[in-house]
């Protein structure tokens, strides 16, 4: 049965044993063995039956949409070498899996191994049963990101910790290249689909962007695949547990990169570059790799670099782009995983057995693990090249192919002496690993008396052992039919005619190998106490990839800190400075592609009186500025001068609504901060070492200054220029005209206020609501600094003279103070309360309005707190200012919300004159109680602002402990610290 | 029409529900959290309820025409002169994430945050107020208001929980943003000068009949309004705020602020889709060429800041301001397909980065001070806030969830990958809509375009170092502290953020073919200008009473 369904089936298992497995509770390790096993056995069976169609050279596709607008549909597609590196991925995943189950120790979670493990598992079988490049990607950086965890799995050792974080940060970084070079090959081709690339070989190959396309693959394969100069991650993860580096060493992780180069080999092999790069990183990775592996005194060390070492085989083999190359790279790829997770398997027994995988520690085991041995010695053997194993057919293939490389005489020479050497290297560290582990004296030092392990841990090795034999004695009966139908779906046509077998004859290849076992083990025998001596390989070892990593991610880490000091700042100074010369060139900019220009209306003549009121103000403006710094008090009064002015111009050009509210607006704004003041600490003046203030300090101000102007006069001369010009048909208009017949109110400001754009004064009183709740909350946690919490200076004169002379209390100075202007201000109250009434209820016709009659209400709040300090007035009135305001709020929803029963939209208004006894015709519509909202919220939120500063002063200090740093921000000036 | 289908009231509630509710929420006292929390917990849950099913309605509108724009004109005034809100696509699908981020960070916020500091429930629904009608209007100067509501509830969430670095950043924020509101102002004005109206709509159609002697009042006006969005939005230089300011703020108050930005964005993209229309004069690709030019640069600054950050908030608001150079450039780049993978990347940014915030505080727990939390002594009036809370235990609210390392482990794992745009999260397929729509123009790709999609991936990349970094010094690092222990209102809502980014990848292509809508219709000009001029009124034959 072949339906393609199935192969989502076959994918979606991995997952689903992940998740299984993740619920697991912690302690077990078998349910969580027995559910990955399982997973890898099913799965394994389900794509068995697959091999007759792609035997046939069929590719089985299954096509799911996802993303179609953006040309990503899921696609899975078995073909010849997906099928074979998909059994790899689940035969080599479920040995592992039986040996994790022995080897992983009591204590560890072993299920959340397994999740990871089969999550791991999962994301490689999706690259490599992808039909969609995109997708390919994307498990891409899945592996990525599953290896990351199970290198990190034992995250409470550095060494795991720093190799998982330093393989996701290369292995995903070159998978991010890959999705870039995806994406190129998508835009030549105009489709993410495998197929559809592989028929467009030609097309890609002659596109100007076929070389970063390339390059940018490549970087995704090299790094994934340990490929120089990338391969210093591999040896870091190590500290994986051992059944993670067999998995993802052997079969899978570093397979992906030669699996996409394989794949993508007939589209991109061929040329110059592509010829180059591949041949060049492969040889230099080879070399580099069997150099570095024979210095390892860790035998997971040794491996690691034996890894790096065959990969670079393969891609060498496949950077010379002949089609016999390619077979032997497929070939080559299976044995090594063959090998390799064996080998990785019969070293994590030695450690775990005897406690070490140091090899100068090491020695004579054989005696105590006889079977674990031999299987050892027989994987060893196929890993050096030896006849009758499968190591050895495929290293004659790579020597026959670097004899035959193209490339002139130099590369004609020097690839098979490269080659061979690569080959005697091969054979000098694997036979170090054997007879130094395994011969010799019985160990003297060991942390455990070896043993041999239990035998179902043994029983992967055993199975991939006999593979390695069965396929170096027999190989055209064996791997030959698979091979022949990975073959051919990479090649199709350009296939070319090998034949399997350990005996080809007497021939070059064969002597070069006969060559390299020489060499290999006379040198081992020569050096052998020799290279236990070192402490790491000559030549390469001052090129320590990792730590040249870590220094330069700390480097990229330093620059990057430098460079956020240069071009940001955290202070406020700077950045407001920014924003005004931003706003300013935004202003300037159109006047400067499209020129000045003032408007055609003529100029009012200026008035005399105007322009000395208008002088005063500008006066009051600037001044108030100068003195912000050290004298607030005159700073405020200014300020407040400068408000005053506009509220005179305001009556001047006839807007008495705006006049009203600015002057009422202006008295309680004045003084609540005028309160506020009382709390902020005194500023010392500063003082300069020469009496002068230095010149960068000049420098800053006068361009500060500069600054200033230049927005001012820019302001200035927008202003003037759009008021030069005649407004053109505004929407005011409509408001001049429809205030009364529709609005019912003949003060236009208020109905707009309240009608037309009542939504905008919901929105405003709710911002008054919200800066009343923030000052609140705010000083409810006030801490004043700890100069500003003795009483003033002037209180505490008073104070003092009430002590000294006969008869008087302590603070009756204070109580007396103002007495008649007191009394005056508390009678107040009751007239303004009733101003305040009549500017609310008259608003909708003459000029005032809910908020100015609030404005006005709490003015009068205001009065009382002045005159009879915070503990009278509050003896005598209850304020309840939030809840003033939570009511305002609601009045003002409510009377909106109104309209809805009547199928008008919100805040529809409705007015009509009522005929009241006494009084008369009287206007009455809804907005009066829209108005009424807001004149509660005012009333509420001011003297919520009132209410929280006025407490202050009463509030008792907090216990002695002015040393805390918890002092309220005081905002400096830059360049005085 | 006779009178109004309740259904289109739908669109005013997410305005006038937070509203009201917060202003019951001020007549109760503060001693009852509970039942603050309950009507917390209602609206918001009815507000993200309504947001679903305007999404919903907006999703299932037929494709072509004006169908997707629905109108609710406010006190019954016509179009152009009374203030209008808008529903189109682009606003429902905002609405949806606030809600949504409100909801999470309310809810995350019962655990301990909302004892921080008195009225946090009415100031965080005011703050969903503003944010909420900064995404319906259709009028600038009502743009406007709901600017200043949002910032002056930000002002209050960013001072919740008082202490001395978030007072300093908070002055800062306020300092800058006030400032930013000024220019917002003249820009309006010198706009109301040059056109007469208001409404964006009108705005859009008025500006083909602008003399060309006007049109640098215009211009200017435009420049000084888009400087003001820009700041909110956080672009360099002008974002040196953003990363103080976020990192200050209590953990469900910066998760909420994640969309604070997007607002600064969503204003440029409506106004210059709107205003800028290309083919009068050289603005439109004037101001295009400053988006692309200043979005590259927040872009690198951020990824410069992603890398010197220290700690997690900063790595955070830096992830946050790579978003927003990436929707700027990505705006710039003015080509359709590019904007519906941006809108997915707005999505998914936003979600993953208020996980983040949220995530943070779990991690980090312990060694952050909790100086904030701990009660203030004396009360000085009625209202004072003690921290205090009635029923002091909070057992039904402390519930503990075990295996809490793996939760925030895997938690963190998957924010960093929706924050660097690695799969199997939303962040992936996002990045990969906007690089597949830069790739995919026909013609020759611009250099500007070669070194977006560079900064996209290094940026991205930048992010998983850093976050690496980070969260194998907090998460995998032994350390001597116990962790402290998960609640269940904690581990909720930073689960269901993360549920709906893998629910955004895995319905990526229905989602996609809304993006693709949305920028379809956002192109429509004068589809959308009719639509809301002739937004019919509710007629009547006499007074409604």
């Amino acid at each position: 049965m072949t339906d393609s369904r199935i192969l989502l089936l076959v994918l979606a298992l991995p997952f689903f044993g992940s998740l299984l497995s993740a619920l697991l509770p912690r302690t077990a390790r078998t349910a969580a063995g027995l559910v990955a096993g399982s997973v890898a056995v099913l799965a394994t069976a389900l794509l068995i039956p697959f091999y007759a169609p792609v035997a046939r050279g069929e590719i089985v596709r299954l096509e799911i949409g996802w993303l179609p607008t953006l040309g990503l549909d899921l696609v899975f597609r078995v073909d010849g070498l997906a099928w074979l590196f998909a059994m790899m991925v689940l035969v080599i995943g479920a040995l592992v899996v039986l040996y994790t189950r022995y080897y992983m120790a009591r204590e560890d979670p072993v299920p959340r191994f397994f999740s990871y493990l089969l999550a791991f598992m999962g994301s490689m079988l999706g690259i490599v049963l992808s039909g969609n490049l995109v997708q390919l990607a994307f498990f891409w950086e899945m592996t990525s990101l599953f290896s990351f965890l199970l290198i990190g799995y034992w995250y409470g050792n550095r060494a795991a910790r720093d190799g998982a974080r330093m393989a996701l940060i290369v292995t995903a970084t070159g998978g991010l290249c890959l999705l870039v070079g995806v994406l190129l090959i998508g835009r030549i081709v105009g489709s993410y689909d495998l197929d559809v690339v592989l028929a467009s070989g030609g097309t890609i190959r002659s596109s100007p962007l076929y070389l970063p396309a390339l390059i940018l693959v490549l970087l995704g394969a090299f790094t994934k695949s340990a490929q120089f100069p990338f391969h210093f991650w591999l040896p870091h993860a190590m500290a994986a547990p051992t059944p993670v580096s067999a998995y993802l060493h052997s079969a899978t992780m570093v397979k992906a990169g030669i699996f996409l180069m394989i794949r993508l080999w007939p589209i991109f092999a061929g040329t110059d570059a592509w010829y180059f790069i591949v041949s060049f990183a492969g040889l230099a990775t080879l070399l580099v790799g069997a150099w570095a592996a024979i210095f390892q005194h860790d035998l997971k060390g040794l491996l690691a670099y034996s890894t790096i070492s065959h990969l670079g085989l393969i891609t060498l083999l496949l950077g010379l782009s002949s089609p016999l190359a390619a077979v032997a790279a497929i070939f080559h790829t299976v044995n090594h995983a063959t090998f390799k997770a064996s080998l990785f398997m019969a070293a994590g027994i030695i450690d775990h057995e005897s406690g070490t995988r140091d090899m100068r520690r090491l020695s004579g085991l054989a005696r105590f693990m006889p079977f674990t041995a031999t299987l050892a010695m027989v994987a060893a053997a196929a890993m050096a090249g030896v006849p009758l194993l499968n190591g050895f057919i495929s290293k004659e293939m790579f020597l026959a192919e670097a004899l035959d490389a193209r490339g002139g005489p130099v590369i004609g020479f020097a690839l098979p002496v490269l080659a061979t050497l690569g080959a005697a290297f091969s054979v000098l560290y694997s036979l170090r690993f054997i007879h130094q582990t395994f011969f010799g004296p019985p160990p003297t030092d060991l942390p455990k008396v070896p043993h041999e392990p239990p035998g179902w841990m043994r029983r992967p090795i055993e199975i991939l052992v006999i593979a390695c034999l069965v396929v170096g004695i027999v190989p055209a009966a064996t791997i030959g039919p698979v091979l022949q139908s990975a073959v051919r779906s990479v090649l199709g046509a350009q296939t070319p005619t090998y034949s399997l077998a350990i005996w080809h004859g007497f021939s070059a290849p064969l002597l070069l190998s006969m060559i390299a076992l020489a060499t290999g083990t006379l040198a081992y025998f020569r050096f052998r106490d020799a290279l236990n001596r070192r402490a790491g390989p000559p030549v390469i070892a001052r090129f320590k990839g990792g730590r040249m990593f870590e220094r330069v991610l700390a480097d990229i880490v330093r620059r990057a800190r430098s460079l956020e000091g240069l071009f940001g700042t955290r202070r406020l100074q700077p950045q407001l400075r920014l924003l005004v010369c931003l706003a300013c060139l935004a202003g300037l900019l159109p006047f400067l592609q499209l020129g000045y220009a003032t408007g055609g209306l003529p100029v009012t003549p200026l008035d005399p009186a105007f322009a000395v009121i208008w002088i005063v103000g500008g006066i009051c403006a600037v001044g108030a500025a100068q003195q912000a710094k050290y004298h607030r008090l005159a700073s405020l009064v200014l300020m407040a001068g400068a408000g005053l002015v506009a509220c005179i111009s305001f009556v001047w050009l006839s807007a008495p609504d705006l006049a009203l509210t600015q002057l009422l607006v202006e008295t309680v704004t004045t003084v609540l901060l005028l309160l506020g003041l009382r709390w902020l600490p005194k500023r010392q003046p500063e003082v300069w070492p020469d009496d002068r203030p230095p010149a960068r300090v000049v420098f800053r101000r006068s361009a500060d200054l500069g600054i200033a102007i230049a927005a001012g006069l820019g302001a200035a001369l927008l202003a003037y220029a759009m008021l030069t010009r005649p407004l053109p048909d505004t929407i005011s208009r409509y408001f001049m005209e429809q205030a009364y017949p529709q609005g019912g109110g003949r003060n236009v400001v208020n109905v707009i206020l309240v009608d037309f754009r009542a939504f905008d004064t919901l929105g405003e009183i709710a911002v008054l609501a919200i800066v009343a709740l923030t000052i609140f909350s705010l000083l409810r946690r006030f801490r004043p600094a700890s100069e500003s919490i003795e009483p003033p200076v002037q209180q505490r004169m008073q104070d003092a003279a009430d002590l000294h002379a006969g008869g008087r209390r302590v603070g009756d100075t204070k109580k007396d103070y103002l007495l008649v202007p007191r009394i005056i201000m508390e009678w107040l109250f009751p007239v303004i309360f009733v101003f305040a009434i009549y500017l609310l209820v008259r608003g909708h016709d003459l000029p005032g309005g809910g908020f100015a009659a609030g404005v006005a209400m709490s003015i009068a709040i205001m009065l009382q707190y002045m005159a009879g300090g915070t503990r009278v007035v509050e003896s005598r009135l209850r304020i309840r200012p939030l809840r003033w305001i939570g009511a305002g709020l609601l009045l003002a929803v409510v009377t909106g919300v109104g309209a809805l029963a009547f199928g008008y939209p919100f805040l529809t208004s409705w007015f009509r004159y009522l005929e009241l006894p006494v009084i008369g015709k009287v206007p009455f519509g809804t907005a009066l109680f829209f108005d009424l909202g807001v004149f509660l919220l005012v009333v509420g939120a001011t003297a919520l602002m009132l209410v929280a500063i006025a407490h202050q002063s009463i509030r008792t200090p907090r216990a002695r402990t002015p040393a805390r740093p918890d002092v309220p921000p005081v905002i400096r000036e830059e360049g005085e610290d | 029409m006779i009178a109004l289908p309740w259904t289109d009231h739908l669109i005013v509630a997410p305005i006038i529900l937070p509203l009201a509710a917060s202003g019951l929420m001020l007549l109760i006292k503060e001693r009852h959290i509970r039942a603050k929390r309950a009507i917390a917990a209602v609206t918001i849950s009815a507000m993200l309820a309504i947001a679903l099913v305007l999404l919903h309605g907006a999703a299932t509108a037929p494709a072509g025409g004006g169908a997707a724009i629905r109108t609710y004109l406010l006190g019954n005034w016509p179009a152009p002169f009374g203030i209008v809100l808008v529903l189109d696509r682009l606003s429902a699908l905002m609405l949806a994430i606030t809600s949504l981020l409100g909801f999470t960070s309310s809810l995350y916020a019962t655990a301990r945050w909302d004892q921080a500091g008195p009225r946090f429930h009415a100031l965080l629904l005011l703050q969903l107020m503003g944010i909420n009608g900064a995404f319906l209007t259709g009028d600038l100067f009502n743009l406007f208001v709901f600017f200043e509501v949002l910032l002056a509830a930000s002002y209050g969430l960013l001072l919740h929980g008082s202490s001395t670095p978030r007072i300093k950043a908070a002055l800062h924020y306020i300092a800058i943003n006030v400032a930013t509101s000024l220019l917002f102002l003249i820009g309006m004005g010198l706009i109301y000068a040059a056109t007469g109206t208001l409404n964006m709509a009108h705005l859009a159609v008025r500006i083909h009949a602008i003399p060309d002697g006007d049109r640098m009042i215009l211009d200017a006006g435009a420049a000084i309004l888009g400087l003001a969005f820009l700041v909110k939005a956080g672009m360099w230089p002008l974002s040196f705020w953003l990363p103080k300011a976020y990192s200050a703020a209590s953990a469900p108050v910066a998760a909420l602020f994640a969309i604070l930005s997007k607002v600064g964005i969503y204003a440029v993209l409506r106004v210059s889709l709107l205003v800028f229309t290309p083919g009068i004069s050289s603005d439109a690709y004037f101001a295009s060429f400053w988006l692309l030019f200043g979005g590259l640069a927040t872009i690198a600054f951020a990824t410069i800041g992603v890398l010197s950050s220290k700690t997690l908030s900063g790595i955070a608001a830096y992830s946050l301001m790579i978003s927003s150079g990436t929707l700027l450039a990505t705006i710039g780049a003015r080509d359709g397909a590019v904007v519906a993978g941006a809108l997915f990347y707005l999505v998914s940014s936003t979600l993953g980065v208020s996980a983040f915030y949220l995530l943070i505080e779990l991690v980090q727990r312990g060694e952050i001070d909790d100086d904030a939390l701990a009660p203030v002594t004396e009360p000085v009036f009625d209202d004072e806030y003690t921290g205090a809370v009635e029923g002091s235990d909070d057992a039904e609210i402390g519930v503990v969830i075990p295996g809490t390392i793996a939760l925030l482990g895997g938690g963190f794992m998957f924010c960093a990958l929706v924050l660097a745009g690695m799969p199997p999260l939303s962040g992936f397929i996002s990045k990969f809509a906007i690089i597949n729509g830069l790739l995919g123009s026909s013609g020759a790709i611009p250099m500007s375009t070669w070194i977006l999609l560079t900064l996209m991936i290094v940026s991205g990349l930048a992010i998983l170092v850093a976050t690496t970094r980070a969260g194998i010094d907090y998460i995998w690092t032994p350390s001597n502290q116990a962790q402290a222990p998960l609640r269940i209102s904690e581990a909720i809502p930073v689960g269901v953020l993360v549920a709906v980014c893998l629910g955004l990848l895995v319905f990526a292509a229905p989602v996609m073919r809304y993006m693709e809508q949305t920028t379809r219709s956002l192109a429509d000009r004068s589809n959308y200008s009719s639509t809301i001029l002739q937004a019919p009124r509710v007629q009547s034959a006499g007074d409604p009473l």
